[in-house]
């Protein structure tokens, strides 16, 4: 029997491939909302990263826990080993040791490393006032890895260029990063379709891999810059049963994982169903 | 108050309607907490109260706090690195007032903002980082971000310069009535808000003997000298949280998003919450039932 499952869902999948990008021993951060990369931090905890550690809130170093809506902050404060304010962890792990993976999600990101969580449209007078940067134009430079997670893969997220660069990974290739005192690492963007890597300045991305069931075809007609499709594209490793199974179990029973799959206007349902459900189990 | 002047008062308790002493209109008032955290609402909800207008806020990761004043009306410019509501979508006021009411804002990268602070504290003009070379900030913010050369390496560095807020205001755990501030959970860039700002207001759940904080020194955060103001006010962080004292409240996050909709229904928000007081506000989020429900949450939390 095969040891990979045939029961997940989309987001399970993209959740997978990015826990999959944890190597034990990285430094990771929880930064602003981003509930897929939550979970698989913990995922990948869990399973085959049990030396990770990271920055959630305050907290440092925490035990895993599961992921639910109302109370994950504190879940989070009480297992770290210590805890930190936000000027300690921006000075040590952002710019001092360095992390090694901290995903993000944006508005819009394009062929050149370069993402937007600020503004569609004119800057100052935007159609879209989008949240800001926060840490994310350290996050895609300086971490060793940039890593940005798409629930939906079409031609409004992945534009040719982006309306306005919040962050941009600058420095691409070995050389260069090492040349301006920066750690080696790709650019990857892990979507509900497929993976796309980029480890040089002049190239575009490279289409790594599909997830099972979609076309190169599929890829290329809904991404809004070049991508380089030579030779066999593989499939994207799918998730094992055993993965699923602690997804489902313990580390994220009530879906959290979904969230950004969701449309924005079903979200303030699904929310309030996942807040019933963590009450019921409390007892509530 | 000097420095001096703030180490000699040894009574610094104050109540939350008197904050007019410390923020006037016009003023730049920088809000402490971050994402849904501890962020101080009481004295937002105060400022809403007391009708203080054309505020420079400052924050580094808001949320409910910046939406609820510049839904208010008492915002005159907004420097942020972050305004969201986080799970709950984009922030309504603000977007509305950015998208249509061309609100005036400054839009600073997260490690700029928090580093402009640490340099007013400091008591230097500027202080270097590697910053966001290559993004569009250096464009559209040319006069905050300046590239330099290290005297020492020749490496290229982003100075950023001292940011000065006029006033910060801040939600912790406990304080002594002489402004020894505890924080015990999620901190964000309080300590820094709190040494760059000439005038510091602290609003805390509870207000101890001095001995107290002794017992635990390593819980204290912010020393006496750097705080004007303590005002005890439980759930001063409410509708965000105060870990490991409460959680936020989820439900009435849901409240805000939907009556934050459109600007007739803020208006009812705010009527329906916000203009009586603090108390009835506290009546009107579900009373001690659900504030205790909020503690039960944080307190029952399990590791996997």
């Amino acid at each position: 029997m095969s040891k990979y499952s045939e029961d997940y869902t989309p987001a399970e999948m993209v959740c997978v491939a990015v826990a999959r990008e944890i190597e034990d021993g990285d430094i990771l951060i929880l930064g602003s909302f981003t509930p897929l990369a939550f979970v698989s931090y913990i995922l990948a905890k869990v399973t085959h990263a049990p030396n990770i550690m990271y920055m959630a809130y305050s907290s440092v170093d925490a035990l895993p826990f599961q992921l639910t809506f109302a109370t994950y902050e504190a879940a989070a404060t009480k297992g770290g080993v210590a805890r930190w304010n936000m000027t300690e962890c921006i000075h040590s792990l952002y710019l001092g040791v360095g992390v090694d993976v901290e995903p993000i999600s944006s508005i819009q990101a394009d062929g050149y490393g370069n993402i937007n969580i600020s503004v569609v449209g004119d800057y100052q007078k935007p159609m879209l006032r989008g949240p800001g940067g926060a840490g994310a134009p350290e996050v895609v430079k300086m971490h060793r890895k940039m890593l940005a997670y798409f629930a939906n893969h079409n031609k409004r997220t992945l534009v040719p260029k982006v309306d306005f660069v919040t962050g941009t990974r600058w420095k691409i290739s070995s050389q260069e990063r090492l040349k301006a005192g920066l750690r080696p690492g790709p650019i990857k963007l892990i979507t509900n379709l497929a993976v796309l890597v980029k480890e040089e300045e002049g190239r575009p991305f490279r289409l790594a891999s599909v997830h099972p069931g979609v076309a190169v075809k599929d890829v290329v007609d809904n991404t809004g810059f070049e991508l380089d499709t030579s030779g066999d594209v593989p499939e994207t490793e799918r998730p094992t049963k055993e993965q699923i199974r602690i997804l489902r179990e313990q580390v994220d029973p009530y879906g959290m994982v979904a969230f950004d799959f969701i449309p924005g206007k079903e979200r303030p349902a699904y929310l309030k169903s996942i807040l019933e459900k963590e009450l019921q189990a409390l007892g509530y | 108050m000097t420095t001096k002047e703030r180490v000699l008062a040894q009574n610094k308790v104050g109540k939350l309607t008197e904050i007019g002493r410390f923020i006037r209109d016009g003023d730049s008032v920088a809000i402490g907490g971050a994402w849904l955290s501890s962020h101080p609402m009481a004295v937002v909800r105060q400022i809403i109260r007391s009708g203080i207008r054309n505020l420079h806020v400052m924050t580094i990761l808001g949320s409910v706090d910046i939406d609820m004043l510049v839904g208010a009306g008492c915002v005159g410019k907004v420097t942020f690195s972050f305004v969201s509501m986080e799970a709950y979508g984009l922030a309504p006021n603000f977007r509305r007032a950015v998208e249509k009411g061309g609100l005036k804002y400054d839009e600073i990268s997260g490690l700029a903002i928090i580093i402009g602070f640490e340099a007013t504290g400091r008591g230097v003009p500027f202080l270097p980082y590697r910053g966001p070379f290559g993004s569009d900030y250096l464009k559209q913010r040319p006069e905050f971000y300046k590239q330099i050369t290290c005297p020492f390496t020749g490496e290229e560095m982003m100075a950023v310069p001292a940011i000065k807020p006029d006033v910060a205001i801040i939600h912790a755990q406990r304080a002594d009535p002489a402004g020894n501030i505890q924080i015990e959970g999620t901190a964000g860039s309080d300590l820094e808000l709190a040494k760059a700002a000439k005038r510091v207001i602290v609003t805390v759940e509870e207000i101890v003997p001095t001995d107290v904080i002794r017992e635990n020194p390593f819980k204290t955060k912010i020393p006496r000298f750097y705080v004007d103001m303590v005002i005890e006010q439980p759930f001063g962080a409410h509708p965000t949280s105060l870990v490991p004292t409460y959680v936020a409240d989820p439900w009435h996050m849901m409240t805000y998003m939907d009556m934050a909709a459109t600007p007739d229904s803020f208006r009812n928000y705010l009527h329906q919450y916000v203009m009586k007081s603090e108390d009835d506000y506290l009546e009107a989020a579900g009373g001690l039932k659900q504030m205790n429900l909020l503690k039960k949450l944080a307190r029952e939390v399990k590791s996997l």
